[in-house]
């Protein structure tokens, strides 16, 4: 079964390198996402991953509203990871893009939260642990608007696109807050 | 057996579409949050119509060496609008920026500016910058309302990204919605200013930025008079001293 799965993809990988087939146009029609969704989806992904370890230390250590609001976007993004997944599943579609491709040419790297970073932040103590805090949250969620208005964009699988809006309101709603928790020093 | 066929098919046709769509989405970078620049105070709903910089108050990139608030490109022009209520952050004679950071772009220098005045150059000579970025600058001497425009000029890149802050030097806070920025109590984190400082003259006189002048009007200005030689609506960074062209010792 397993063996005989292998000959059909590397059929099918022939086939699809050496012609044009009828059959890939009718599935390409056929298909209820394009490349954007996949892409938002795999961002969005890296982009929970990221985003989570900082709401996790400024969950349990910073003070007041910068706890809250790292704790709603904890719940939040365990409910979108869950569903992220599941539809890059069921599309077949694997749920990290490669990091060597050429559409990200690297830059995709200097968007994403270094080691060092997270290290930096474990290593504050006090007001400075809140304000390091705010402003990686804030980088943070500067990025993950950006995904999701590419995925209200150009996105063609409606419940994806409904997705990115609701996270696109939510987040600019958490920025305007730490934005004014930023403001008071 | 035909609907199994199709699913490899399927996957071949997204990865091949994914390797086409080469867009970029992320392409911003930075902003200053506190004190809070004209996109931050869009961002958090302070400032009312300001249009799609609240989205990305990290996008305001632009070729650098403007002195622009917008960078002088194509989007944003509503950061320019001096004519606008942005809240003024009170402020002593040193103020620390701190900047939020959406990539960690390697970085040539910071440098700020009241006016042609610059306050202070941070040199990171390539360097990324860590999880976050702050600097301490001193005011030289200005007063009242400033506008302090910021660049962040990136290492590898023709690009800079702006910030403009309105402070009130030395006064308190413009508006009630926006608290008060308490002192710094951080350290600098970066190396003293590395450009030797010029002229910093103290805002006395009856010149005052808001005010619409006329060609031939004459107001005094740290002690010396100046005749108006275009007519134009002072705003801070225009200083008679510091614009010839609007301005002729009388």
């Amino acid at each position: 079964m397993a063996s005989r799965l292998i000959r059909l993809v590397l059929l099918v990988a022939l086939v699809a390198g050496c012609a044009k087939q009828p059959a890939a146009g009718t599935a390409e029609r056929a298909r209820p996402f394009n490349a954007v969704d996949v892409m938002f989806l795999q961002m969005a992904l890296a982009q929970i991953a990221d985003g989570s370890q900082v709401a996790e230390l400024a969950e349990t250590r910073a003070g007041g509203e910068t706890a809250t609001i790292a704790s709603e976007l904890k719940k939040q993004w365990s409910v979108e990871d869950g569903t992220m997944r599941r539809w890059l599943l069921g599309w077949q579609q694997p749920l990290t893009a490669d990091p060597d491709r050429a559409a990200h040419a690297g830059h995709g790297e200097l968007h994403r939260s270094r080691p060092q970073d997270l290290e930096e932040l474990r290593a504050t103590r006090g007001r400075a642990f809140d304000r390091t805090a705010v402003s990686l949250l804030l980088g943070h969620l500067g990025n993950c608007v950006e995904t999701s208005r590419m995925e209200q964009a150009g996105g063609a699988y409606p419940p994806a696109r409904t997705l990115a809006e609701s996270m696109t309101t939510g987040h600019r709603d958490q920025i305007a807050r730490l934005l004014r928790i930023a403001a008071l020093g | 057996m035909r609907r199994r066929f199709a699913l490899p098919v399927l996957t071949v046709a997204a990865t091949a579409a994914a390797l086409m769509v080469a867009v970029s989405p992320a392409s911003a970078h930075g902003y200053i949050s506190s004190p809070p620049s004209r996109q931050a105070n869009c961002a958090s709903g302070a400032v009312a119509g300001c249009g799609d910089i609240v989205y990305e108050p990290q996008s305001v990139e632009a070729t650098k060496g403007s002195t622009q608030c917008n960078g002088g490109g194509s989007r944003f022009a509503v950061l320019n609008d001096n004519s606008k209520a942005w809240p003024a952050a009170a402020a002593g004679q040193t103020v620390t920026f701190n900047w939020v950071l959406t990539a960690r772009h390697s970085t040539s220098t910071w440098e700020y500016f009241i006016g042609n005045t610059l306050l202070a150059s941070f040199n990171d000579g390539g360097a990324q910058p860590g999880a976050t970025k702050s600097h301490t600058v001193g005011m030289k001497g200005f007063t009242g309302r400033q506008t302090v425009l910021a660049r962040w000029n990136v290492a590898d890149t023709t690009n800079a990204f702006y910030s403009c802050v309105d402070l009130n030097i030395g006064g308190g806070g413009t508006t009630p919605t926006t608290a008060p920025t308490t002192a710094p109590t951080t350290a600098p984190t970066t190396r003293p200013p590395t450009t030797a400082p010029t002229t910093a003259p103290p805002s006395s006189g009856t010149w005052k930025a808001g005010t619409a002048y006329k060609t031939g009007d004459v107001v005094t200005y740290n002690g010396i008079s100046y005749r108006c030689r275009q007519g134009h609506t002072a705003i801070a960074g225009w200083e008679p001293p510091n614009v010839p062209a609007l301005w002729q010792a009388a």
